[in-house]
């Protein structure tokens, strides 16, 4: 800590802060545009002019000058306020001065400063800019005539998401920000630049006039989208949720959002949004009464009994899954699950067996702490795009080595210094077994892994996965095998990050056993900065697993369809999922489905399955509802209403309690109560509550026990002249929610088939093509995108959507072999 | 005193309204003038066939008596509209705060004062019934 005197206060900062940054510190304010927290120092505004008495008095800027011992500065002399005037005075130059129909008046740096320093007039006069306003995208219009040239934007494209889209463009009084060669914006479109951009220049498009900021009321929560658990701020006007709202001091992330984070939030006030209670009369759905709704509801469950099954998206809280298994022992049937039953597997089975806990040892932040990054499946960025932020910022400040081991390559591989090993489609555990083969082999084992119980079995398994046999079937070269064995072996910290997912069938327990056989077997385990981080897909998915919503002892999700389709389940509660779209193999589901006796559907949309459904109720958005919500590192956060509850609609909460009672049972009355409950059962829970998670949430604690265990590799039976189709997730949309959300869908609105340059060559097939996609199961029509990161032979299709549903063609195998025509 | 001489005084001030001009307006046969700052009904201003209004939701903001509603359109050339601007005229108490706030001079308060109506409904004056005639 460095000891130095701001404005006649003694005061103490790190010694790596700048005097901005150890002001801010100490409560002490200086003006400022051109920074963020997140972003490296950079001097663009020159607003934050201090003077530093050792400097001879001399302005200089806080944001980019280290602090040093004994320093003494002060930051509002007159001299200073003179100078940060007359910077005003200039920004203010050539900006329009159109506040009245800019939408960033009220939040507006630049506003609130020339309000604060009393600017009302301008001794200079120049002419204003004319440059062309970019209205080319649906999520972000650029305007460059209000810039002030501060680079945020550029910077935090850079160095925090990547993409590099805006960069500044020509000289002196010319310059501006721009994309490459004046292009419009084509970007992944998540938003960070309109939300560090301190004037208008930057605003989004969803949002634009809808209301002004001061008529706002903000309330923090939590994204229901992936597993990240980002803290999201919520723009709320009228019982509307109009816009979130950018806050660089929340959540791990500083507030930092992906598209679908940022743009996805329309679903919860949706047109579509389902507003009263549906029964089936006489083959159509008609409206009717809560009442009656439950009613029958109940009668059927009680007459099913314990052929009763209930399916639940891991997005509900998680009180709400307590209490739907709560009803479902209530009408004596333990046949419950999540996420098609295998969705989970990694956590439920492979780390059971492999860590002794259902769980993830590492947590988000350890992307920071580590030394090297093991990521399987470039998908990671897709699925938890927040969590690639933060391996671009390791990558990038921290010189954090990246290794990917991937069926395809990815942004991620963009990343300086990144290697990318491109595997065949499928042979992912082999090729980690054999990176254990080497590690033990080459004698790379830390000491402790001998005595860790199954290590005799292991070795002996192991056997087989020399790296020369595994090379040959997965297409990478023994060398490289080698190399990452040794790589990370020989890292003093290493962390492995692996997607698991409904588009994920083949990342299960054995995946997740063979990674933690490496991390075992090197110690990388229990430090900071070390273990395997399992990235469960949606925002309570690592929740669902916590509260035990996954069936032990009675039937899970496939035999769940299994049953329906062969009349052992006779009444089936669907609470938000949508297996009709989601779930692997489409006309099974569908079928099965259609064949159930009485379907319940709870959810807020008439999705697909709901429009089978005999009864459907209008259940509530994670912004209607209090409860928690357990991120992929098993923070669990706790969520308040953003908005009153819309329509009819009720939360999940209150429709279980309401069987429960008319069940004979006693549900437990508020989301609270049941948390207490959860607190004092669940491990790692304990000591928990609404008050003490607060606004920053808490970890739940993960004690490891490990053990080898010996994965099963997959079977790949290729077929010759087919072509290996790989499922996952687009960047844009998270399940089939993000459907309902018109950020994503602007971008991303329907399902592709991505496929090499090599394979489109030889097919003669162009970008935007229609191309059939045949497997056993069926065909599907989709348009084809060409791209660079796919192998020969390999295609990539997104799992989200209701129309293009990839699932009619896909059998949950972890590789579907599909032929391609035009 | 006696008590006879404040009624006379009373009497005496009576009577010298008796020749004094009447205050009294015999309304509706004849008109006030109403003076040039008068707070009475609102109008839109136009130019260029357009309210000059830019819906830019100060007025509502500032209102004391929360009676205007403003909803922001974008027109075809991205540029800002009042799509909706409606004043509550029940709930207006004429403080003319709106037009103080106007950063673009678009709003005004006229000399017309007769504003009673028969039903509520017609007490909510839209865009359309606020421009300038």
């Amino acid at each position: 800590m460095v000891n130095l005197t701001i404005d006649d206060k003694q005061v103490t900062a790190p010694k790596n802060a700048t005097i901005y940054d150890a002001a801010k510190l100490n409560g002490i304010k200086i003006p400022i545009l051109c920074h963020d927290s997140k972003l490296k120092p950079f001097g663009a505004c020159r607003m934050c002019l201090v003077e530093v008495e050792q400097m001879k008095g001399r302005q200089i800027p806080a944001c980019t000058t280290p602090i040093t011992e004994g320093m003494i500065i002060r930051t509002a002399t007159p001299d200073i306020i003179k100078a940060r005037k007359m910077v005003l005075e200039l920004l203010l130059l050539n900006h329009p001065i159109d506040c009245p129909v800019c939408d960033k008046a009220g939040d507006c740096d630049l506003q609130n400063l020339t309000y604060e320093y009393e600017v009302n007039a301008n001794r200079f006069a120049d002419a204003k800019f004319n440059h062309v306003i970019d209205y080319n995208n649906p999520l972000i219009e650029r305007d460059m005539n209000r810039c002030v040239l501060c680079g945020k934007c550029a910077r935090i494209c850079d160095e925090i998401v990547s993409f590099g889209a805006l960069t500044f463009m020509d000289r002196g009084i010319e310059t501006k920000i721009a994309c490459e060669f004046e292009a419009p914006l084509n970007c992944e479109f998540c938003g960070s630049c309109v939300s560090v951009c301190p004037v208008g220049s930057l605003l989004a498009r969803p949002f634009k006039f809808k209301a002004r900021f001061w008529a706002l009321t903000n309330q923090k929560t939590v994204c229901s989208y992936c597993g990240t658990g980002c803290n999201l701020t919520l723009g709320v006007k009228d019982n509307k949720v109009l816009t979130t709202v950018y806050d660089e001091n929340q959540g791990f992330h500083k507030g930092q959002l992906c598209c679908r984070g940022r743009f996805g939030y329309q679903f919860i006030n949706s047109e579509r949004r389902l507003t009263t209670p549906l029964v089936r009369k006489n083959g159509t759905l008609v409206e009717t009464t809560w009442d009656e709704a439950i009613e029958v509801i109940a009668a059927k469950m009680k007459t099913a009994g314990a052929s009763t099954a209930a399916l639940a998206t891991p997005r509900i809280t998680n009180e709400e899954l307590i209490l739907f298994k709560e009803l479902m022992e209530t009408v004596g049937s333990n046949n419950y699950d999540h996420s098609a039953g295998y969705a989970h597997a990694a956590l439920t089975k492979g780390f059971v067996q492999s860590l002794g806990v259902a769980a993830s040892p590492a947590s988000i932040l350890d992307v920071q702490k580590t030394d090297l990054l093991l990521v399987i499946k470039t998908d990671t960025y897709e699925t938890h795009p927040v969590v690639g932020f933060e391996i671009n910022m390791a990558v990038k400040n921290k010189e954090v080595k990246l290794n990917i081991l991937s069926d395809k390559r990815g942004k991620l591989s963009k990343l300086p210094n990144a290697k990318t090993l491109i595997h065949v489609p499928g042979t992912e555990i082999a090729v980690i077994n054999a990176l254990a083969k080497v590690i033990v082999d080459e004698k790379l084992a830390d000491g402790t892994a001998a005595s860790v119980p199954g290590f005799a079995e292991l070795e002996k398994a192991l056997a087989a996965f020399t790296p020369d046999a595994v090379a040959a079937q997965c297409g990478l070269t023994a060398a490289d095998i080698k190399q990452l064995a040794t790589d990370y072996a020989k890292a003093e910290k290493a962390l492995i990050l692996f997607p698991v997912g409904l588009p994920y069938p083949g990342h299960n327990e054995d995946l997740a056993s063979a990674l933690a056989n490496l991390a075992i077997l090197t110690g990388k385990l229990g430090k900071e900065g070390c273990g395997v981080l399992c990235m469960a897909e949606k925002n309570n998915s690592q929740g669902a697993v916590d509260m035990g919503f996954y069936s032990t002892a009675g039937m899970d999700a496939g035999k769940i369809i299994d049953g329906c389709a062969s009349g052992s389940v006779k009444t089936l509660f669907i609470a938000g999922e949508n297996p009709v779209v989601s779930y692997p193999d489409h006309t099974k589901i569908a079928a099965a489905l259609d064949k159930v006796d009485f379907l319940v559907v709870a959810d807020l949309f008439m999705t697909e399955t709901a429009a089978m459904a005999d009864v459907v109720l209008p259940a509530c958005s994670f912004a209607e509802k209090e409860g928690t919500f357990t991120s992929v590192d098993r923070r669990v956060q706790h969520i308040k209403p953003a908005i009153r509850k819309i329509g009819q609609c009720r939360s999940d909460f209150e429709i279980f309690g309401a069987l429960i009672t008319k069940l004979g049972g006693k549900p437990s009355a508020t989301p609270a109560k049941t948390f207490e409950a959860i607190s004092s059962s669940v491990a790692g829970y304990a000591g928990m509550s609404y008050a003490s998670l607060g606004e920053t949430g808490a970890y739940a604690a993960v004690s490891v026990k490990p053990s080898f265990v010996v994965p099963k590799t997959m079977s790949l039976a290729s077929e010759s002249g087919k072509l290996a189709l790989v499922t996952g997730s687009a960047l844009y949309h998270s399940g089939t929610m993000s459907q309902y959300g018109e950020g994503p869908m602007y971008v991303c609105p329907e399902g592709y088939v991505e496929l090499s340059r090599n394979d489109a060559s030889k097919m003669k097939i162009a970008e935007n093509d229609l191309v059939i996609v045949t497997s056993s199961k069926g065909s599907i029509k989709l348009k084809a995108k060409i791209s660079m990161r796919m192998p020969q032979g390999v295609l990539f299709a997104p799992y989200h959507f209701s129309e293009t549903s990839i699932n009619r063609i896909c059998s949950g195998a972890p590789v579907t072999w599909v032929s391609l025509s035009k | 005193m006696n008590p006879i001489t404040p009624i006379v005084h009373g009497l005496k001030i009576t009577l010298s309204h008796l020749f004094m001009k009447p205050v009294t307006l015999q309304y509706p046969d004849e008109r006030p003038k109403v003076a040039e700052r008068f707070r009475g009904l609102h109008a839109l201003k136009v130019s260029h066939n357009n309210a000059k209004c830019v819906a830019c939701y100060l007025c509502p903001t500032v209102c004391p008596a929360k009676c205007i509603t403003v909803e922001a359109g974008e027109d075809a050339n991205h540029n800002k509209y009042a799509a909706k601007y409606e004043i509550d005229m029940l709930r207006c108490i004429f403080c003319g705060y709106c037009v103080e706030a106007c950063p673009v001079d678009a709003i005004k308060m006229t000399g017309e004062f007769e504003l009673a109506n028969y039903s509520r409904d017609n007490f909510i004056y839209t865009k359309e019934r606020l421009l300038e005639k």
